[in-house]
């Protein structure tokens, strides 16, 4: 489906928020699916470009991606200026499940972090309480925070100590784990494999709900393809575009 | 003016020339969602082996000028899963299946064929002996002409159904392939698959996919295949079957021209799912405007 730029902005080192307008099922999306967008023009780009729905407006008619610019073809999309058509499709995927009365961690790392905005939105309203962890890089790579501070308390870590406390979100996990007051039961997070990892570490044989969002390079976005599998824990292959990209960590290999 | 898009291909009957290439179009279900499938000219399905394959480490797909590498490794749910749970599906669809089979050995690819020979879920079987993403089987089954006259005569042996053979461009001598192919059994070929290739990633260093190598695919190899079904159609009895690059109905019609009698579209589905049924609209069209009543009209007169 053709929708229209209706914002693109710079906001952090080479991270970039787009508002995109039009007719599109809104109403459908769950925190945590994704649409595949066409970049470039003729053969430039062949593959889409998967980027995760950061926020949903329903009424006003618009979502929000945020996305890195790494490579050609997110170059592009950052080059675009209201008004501008773009070639989507979505929303595609299978997002986090919200659970109602649960106390929710939500753990985002870098890029991973603009799905896990409209999830807190969600969970903000319906769990008994929910907190936050965000790491990035340095200071230059941090954005959103002030709107995650509107929803719930958020712990925010740098690799290099420029901004909250130093170090990586694991650490924060760590304490509420180890916390006997706090008995978190949902964790939600995106970011890097090895931070997903890592957490998949820490919950260990823990009954915790939740789930890891990954990130794959994808070729057809819609399950077609095997392009973008991972491994579950009783060894079968899974495909984070159709079957993912929200995976609960008992299922997933990490 | 009305035009004749359809074509008997092995004694089926096509609606058009147009069908996706194995390995791009899953089993069917996910692009479903986006169009009747009866509109395509016949389905060809991924890649089916005996047991179920995992495939090959992520990233297995990469993106390049024009194009893009894949390295799946024949990821499949296995025979048994694909007799029970994904050909029975496409029987309420009144298009030809035509299932594509790869195998480690030759007992392995018999095998294969046998059952779904006998499976009565099947119009055709196109063999994989191209697949450049597998240690063992796939392209050293079709690199040399006498390893594949000797597969294909012990598949003909349990195959009751049309066999389409799929080859490979990584090859000295395409023709001698082809020859050999017709020579042992085959009914039809199909080419090409991908050309082997590599992409570095200049920030790491290092391929991007995690086998190092795989599939080139896309319209960078367009040229590559019309030069091979060119070759092929030029000195074959048999009808030829046109891969590699496809986005428009123009292409189709240059295939077409090459002596090719269908095709098969494989990554443009994945720029745009609609890639298919928009360019069977478009070869409508574009045999009205240019006045081919039908594709034997235009079928191999650049030859």
């Amino acid at each position: 489906m053709i929708l229209r730029v209706k914002k693109n902005l710079k906001l952090a080192d080479a991270i970039w928020q787009m508002e995109i307008e039009g007719d599109f099922p809104y109403n459908k999306v769950q925190a945590g699916q994704f649409i595949n967008i066409r970049v470039g023009q003729g053969h430039d780009h062949l593959l889409r470009r998967p980027i995760s729905i950061a926020e949903v407006r329903q009424d006003e008619g618009y979502l929000t991606i945020v996305y890195r610019v790494v490579g050609q073809g997110t170059k592009w999309l950052s080059r675009l200026e209201p008004d501008m058509p773009l070639d989507i499709l979505g929303p595609l995927g299978n997002g986090f499940t919200v659970e109602e009365g649960k106390y929710s961690l939500i753990v985002g790392g870098g890029i991973g972090i603009p799905p896990l905005y409209e999830l807190a939105k969600r969970l903000s309203a319906k769990v008994d309480r929910l907190d936050i962890i965000l790491g990035f890089r340095s200071e230059h790579d941090v954005f959103w925070i002030d709107r995650f501070k509107k929803l719930a308390s958020v712990d925010l870590f740098t690799e290099d100590g420029s901004l909250g406390t130093k170090g990586f979100v694991t650490k924060g996990i760590s304490e509420i784990l180890a916390d006997k007051e706090r008995h978190i039961e949902n964790i939600y997070a995106c970011g890097p494999i090895g931070m997903l990892s890592a957490i998949k570490g820490l919950i260990g044989k823990l009954q915790i709900g939740g789930g890891a969002s990954l990130e794959e390079r994808m070729a057809c976005g819609v399950g077609a393809c095997y392009g973008c599998t991972c491994m579950t824990t009783n060894r079968e292959s899974k495909r984070v575009c159709a079957d993912g990209p929200v995976f609960s960590w008992q299922e997933v290999d990490l | 003016m009305q035009v004749d898009m359809s074509v008997n291909l092995l004694g089926l009957k096509l609606k058009n020339p147009v069908m996706p290439a194995s390995g791009c179009f899953g089993f069917g279900k996910e692009y479903s969602k986006y169009y009747d499938l009866n509109k395509l000219g016949a389905i060809v399905v991924k890649a089916t082996t005996q047991k179920a394959r995992l495939g090959n480490p992520t990233p297995r797909v990469a993106e390049v000028t024009c194009g893009m590498l894949n390295s799946i490794g024949l990821a499949n749910p296995g025979l048994d899963k694909v007799l029970s749970d994904e050909l029975p599906w496409l029987k309420s669809y009144s298009l030809p299946v035509i299932v594509n089979v790869a195998g480690e050995t030759v007992e392995e690819y018999c095998s294969v064929v046998d059952r779904i020979s006998r499976s009565k879920l099947a119009h055709a079987i196109e063999l994989n002996v191209s697949c450049p993403n597998v240690a063992q089987g796939g392209l050293s089954f079709g690199a040399d002409s006498k390893v594949l006259s000797e597969l294909l005569k012990r598949v003909r042996g349990v195959c009751s159904l049309p066999l389409i053979v799929k080859l490979s461009p990584n090859v000295t001598d395409i023709v001698e392939i082809g020859l050999a192919a017709q020579e042992a059994g085959a009914d039809a070929i199909s080419l090409i698959n991908t050309l082997i290739g590599m992409k570095i990633d200049i920030n790491t260093g290092r391929p991007v996919l995690a086998r190092k190598v795989g599939g080139l695919s896309g319209p960078a190899i367009k040229p590559v295949a019309i030069r091979m079904v060119y070759q092929l159609a030029d000195v074959l009895k048999l009808p030829i079957i046109g891969i590699g690059g496809i986005y428009t109905a123009e292409d189709v019609i240059e295939f077409i021209m090459a002596g090719a009698s269908a095709v098969q579209i494989g990554t443009a589905n994945f720029t745009n799912p609609m890639a298919m049924p928009d360019i069977i609209d478009d070869l409508e069209r574009y045999m009205k405007e240019k006045g081919i009543k039908d594709l034997d009209q235009i079928r191999g007169c650049a030859l």
